[in-house]
């Protein structure tokens, strides 16, 4: 059997690990730390903006494909991140994930504020904001990372971006009429309270975390005793914005939760750590388990093998000892400078940490500048360059290693958290890799 | 407009100013002292730290040494919990010259410098980071301190003994009656009201700005040359001890551990305006080269933050103003008296915060001859007040006190282990503070984060405290933000960038900051 090693165990890792393994390859997964989804919002990002807020992020980021050439989505296409998506969808399902490539939800985030993005769990749409809603955003006293007034104050004197919209359903490909239509209308606004229940996860701590809380509410005990407190101070027609932490284990808590309070409730992600990213880990790491990819946590790599034009093995420092994986085909998905994946060093000089690849994006004069809130750092669109069958590129263009592949974070180009468009990048390029992986080995 | 009438105004909140406003008030001087800014924002809050042992001056300024020696004496008794007793190495890095320590040894006796030449095994023993090829090491008094705690105490002392404190108040206009000057006219910042306080005196404490105040009265040009040294804090402490090297004064010659941080500094650069001062890459390397040879391995540490400060030195006309290092370091009292024919005005300039309580008492005794009375000194004598006012500061006194209050109080900010109650009751002291004027205290957001995951926490609670709107909350989010990057950005590598990016995730990726509704305008202060 044709053998595969990805490097990263983020949504990029984790996804091409799924789909390689469906593909009838034996597939090794190789993790330095916990992977990127447990610190990110939770949610799949496409395009959020452009820099304008993106209303169908599939249709934009058509547009971003032919006129930014440097942007990853030039050479994923929307066709790539639209089998992404899909693949994703299918394998989690729609107790993890629900929405469509071509209508972003427009969700309330823990200051306030009012973030595009693609797929959402289907505990949090609710939250999408239309014109009229009335939310309570609930606090949990002990929960020092939710304020619930900081969220509420903001969102009652936002103005909405896509003002009357009533409701999500398909629209033409070939315009964004909805965009169109709402720029010119007047925005719409929404009722918002804020109160704090004080409800312990667990008995004498006042310093509990979101994991902690999250652990909690997988106990139906817990959920009532939460609910019996809640209950009798909401009003008729308010849906109940809380911190997500509505469950870990139990992807039916935050539904139980809604039934017991008798209102409609949505979860606001937190800073990490991220409980609804850690769920949508555990649902596709044992999809990988179980599809047969070898898992190797802990496996910090420090060095490589080159030969015949190809990488023949990659050296990780183990447990015990160094030891060396070969295989037909390396996948690289170690995500940007966040993971070390990309390293800066004292001297200015930048490098990519597993095989010292050629990197895109050096050029940008300065790197890093001043203006905390002026444009984006171009630091941080450094990252290697790929083609279309998603094998590493050098700057002229040329193949680095035959048998080397990039998905995600590490390939540069676009600002991911600004525009929100990393887990799209992610997607497009992992289920691109894999499948040009199969494909040759086929 | 708001009329106040004292004996004294004092301007300046850095800590000659907080020394003096002190000491004023404690020999019975009604006064109030007043900054354009916080306590502290100045020269005081942008130092490396160090409380001088005097060894950096035994042999280039002997006098300053004595005096040094003396101070750090005092105040380490009477400023305490400012204060921690780390100690201190001399060491000959290879090159430098060993004949040096023997001058220094001499140099040490002679202006009562404590100090005492120890094995190259037991320097290394005690701390193992150094340089293993280091030839001599001395060990000498050398501390370090909180310069705002410093200031703060001094502040509040003065309270005690009946002064006011006036932050955010920028001086427009100082009048005079004749040859003599009676009022100083003032802005409160934070509310655009006008205040006029009449007074018989001004010591004008305001370090690199003394200049600009001296003009405001209407004095010959006062040749203050600001000069600009920037310092780099490196997560955890790479040493215990104060580690100098054992030469004449240089760039990057002390690494300083203060709190959970060590600091090296410093460079020396005359500049124009102590307003506008950059870390330039060039003087970034030049520390980490010499972080270097004190500790190999220095530039894979993590480096946290950076600023500059501006030394408020007075020109000297024996060395060109272009070389500020070798500029007097001594503290000189302008009287402007003879100098200009006005009455009732003194500037201080130079010096240094190891002997801030000594200047005051320079200052305050020459105003007592102006005014020609006799009113004694006892800044020495009495304790400030502090958290602890008999025990020195312990790098691990915030980890004891969490421990204590585990469970009933949140901690707000991991790395510097502030708490809930820390935060909402210095807010409660400064309602109109901004974070940045809050961190001065607390030290939110200074540890390896930079506040990425302690901003929004204080935002929400300042909020909740009903002392602020939602216009301003998210204002002083935006601005804390701003500001810590100031500081990150000159030093940012290594794991520094991959916080940096953990951090723009959370704020652009999760939380979409970028996109909080649109303010009114910007909050400045």
């Amino acid at each position: 059997m044709s053998r595969v090693v990805v490097i990263g165990v983020g949504l990029a890792g984790l996804t091409a690990a799924n789909r390689l393994a469906a593909g009838g390859v034996d597939v090794t997964l190789l993790s330095k730390g916990i992977g990127g989804l447990q610190l990110g919002q939770g949610t799949i990002d496409v395009l959020g903006y452009t820099p304008d807020r993106v209303t169908n992020p599939v249709l934009t980021l058509a547009a971003i494909a032919s006129s930014r050439p440097e942007h990853p989505y030039a050479v994923i296409g929307a066709a790539g991140v639209h089998t992404g998506i899909e693949y994703l969808k299918g394998l989690l399902g729609a107790k993890l994930l629900v929405g469509d490539v071509e209508t972003n939800y427009q969700l309330p985030t823990a200051v306030g504020a009012i973030r595009p993005t693609c797929l959402a769990s289907p505990s949090m749409v609710a939250g999408h904001v239309r014109d009229g809603a009335k939310f309570a955003i609930v606090g949990l006293r002990r929960l020092k990372d939710f304020h619930p007034k900081l969220v509420a104050e903001n969102l009652a004197r936002s103005a909405l971006p896509d003002g009357a919209q009533p409701t999500r359903s398909k629209r033409s490909l070939f315009g964004d009429p909805i965009a169109e239509a709402f720029a010119k209308q007047t925005p719409g606004h929404l009722e918002v309270r804020h109160l704090s229940v004080d409800v312990p996860a667990r008995e004498n701590e006042i310093d509990s975390s979101g994991l902690t809380y999250a652990r909690a509410f997988d106990d139906p005990a817990f959920r009532a005793r939460f609910a019996e407190t809640l209950r009798p101070l909401l009003a008729d027609g308010e849906t109940v914005g809380l911190p997500a932490v509505l469950g870990l284990n139990d992807l039916t808590a935050w539904s139980d939760v809604a039934e017991k309070l008798g209102h409609p409730v949505f979860e606001i992600p937190l800073p990490p750590p991220s409980v609804p990213g850690m769920r949508l880990n555990a649902a596709l790491t044992a999809k990988a388990k179980a599809a047969g990819v070898r898992m190797v946590p802990g496996s910090w790599t420090v060095g490589f093998r080159a030969g015949n034009g190809g990488i023949l093995g990659l050296s990780v420092a183990a447990a015990g000892a160094q030891r060396e994986f070969t295989a037909d085909t390396f996948l690289l998905a170690t995500g940007g400078f966040e993971s070390g994946a990309l390293n800066l060093d004292s001297h200015g000089l930048v490098t990519e940490t597993v095989f010292g690849l050629p990197l895109a994006g050096l050029d940008a004069e300065p790197l890093i500048h001043g203006d905390y809130w002026g444009a984006e750092q171009p630091l941080f669109r450094v990252g290697v360059r790929v083609g279309r069958d998603m094998r590493v590129l050098d700057g002229a263009g040329a193949v680095v290693h035959d048998n080397l592949y990039a998905a995600g974070g590490i390939i540069g180009g676009s600002s991911r958290w600004a525009e929100k468009s990393g887990d799209g990048i992610a997607l497009g390029s992992a289920v691109l890799a894999a499948d040009s992986i199969l494909k040759e080995l086929s | 407009m708001r009329k106040l009438a004292v004996d004294v105004v004092v301007i300046g909140g850095g800590s000659t100013g907080a020394g003096v406003v002190r000491d004023v008030a404690m020999r019975g001087y009604s006064a109030v002292l007043v900054d354009r800014a916080d306590l502290g924002q100045g020269t005081t809050g942008r130092f490396h730290g160090l409380m001088h042992s005097g060894g950096r001056y035994v042999v280039s300024d002997p006098l300053s040494a004595t005096e040094c020696a003396q101070e750090n004496a005092i105040l380490s008794r009477i400023q305490s919990s400012a204060i921690e007793m780390t100690g201190g190495y001399f060491v000959t890095c290879p090159g430098d010259d060993p004949a040096f320590a023997d001058k220094f040894l001499t140099g040490a006796a002679a202006t009562g410098v404590p100090a005492r030449e120890i094995p190259v095994a037991e320097a290394l023993r005690n701390e193992p980071r150094l340089n293993p090829g280091i030839l001599r090491a001395i060990e000498v008094g050398d501390g370090s301190v909180d310069g705002w705690q410093l200031v703060w105490g001094a502040a509040n002392s003065a309270k005690v003994h009946g002064a006011q404190v006036l932050t955010y108040h920028s001086v427009t206009r100082i009048d005079r009656e004749g040859n003599r000057v009676s009022a100083v006219h003032c802005t409160d910042l934070k509310s655009g009201t006008d205040v006029v306080i009449e007074c018989n005196f001004v010591l004008n404490c305001a370090g690199p700005w003394a200049g600009q105040i001296a003009h405001m009265a209407g004095a010959d040009p006062v040749d203050v040359i600001p000069g600009r040294g920037i310092m780099i804090a490196m997560n955890h402490r790479l040493v215990n001890r104060v580690v100098n090297r054992c030469i004449y004064p240089a760039d990057g010659d002390i690494l300083v551990p203060v709190h959970t941080v060590s600091i090296i500094g410093t460079t020396d650069v005359k500049v124009d305006d102590p307003d506008n001062l950059a870390i330039e890459r060039d003087e970034v390397q030049q520390m980490l080269d010499a972080g270097e040879v004190l500790i190999p391995g220095f530039r894979n540490a993590r480096a946290l933050h950076a600023w500059a400060g501006a030394r408020p030195l007075i020109k000297d006309k024996r060395v060109s103003a272009a070389d500020t290092r070798h500029m007097s370091r001594g503290m000189a009292v302008i009287d402007h008296t003879e100098r200009d024919g006005l009455d009732g005005m003194l500037t201080i300039g130079g010096g240094k915060l190891t002997t801030y309580r000594l200047m005051a008492e320079h200052i305050v005794d020459a105003m007592c001859d102006k005014l020609g009375e006799k009113r004694e000194c006892r800044t020495a004598q009495e304790n400030i007040p502090g958290p602890e006012p008999t025990k020195n500061y312990v790098v691990t006194h915030r980890l004891e006190e969490r421990e204590h209050d585990r469970l009933d109080e949140q901690i707000i900010c991991e790395c510097e282990l502030m708490s809930r109650r820390m935060f909402t009751e210095a807010l409660a002291v400064q309602p109109k503070g901004t974070l940045d004027d809050l961190r001065r205290q607390l030290r939110l957001g200074m540890g390896p984060c930079q506040g990425g995951f302690c901003t929004t926490r204080a935002t929400g609670i300042a909020l909740e405290s009903d002392h602020i709107d939602i216009e301003r909350a998210n204002g002083l989010l935006r601005l804390f933000l701003k500001n810590r990057w100031i500081g990150l950005w000159p030093i940012l590598y290594g794991d520094q960038v991959r916080q940096t990016a953990l951090d723009n995730w959370i704020f652009q990726g999760t939380l979409d900051i970028e996109h909080l509704p649109q303010q009114m305008s910007e909050v400045a202060l």
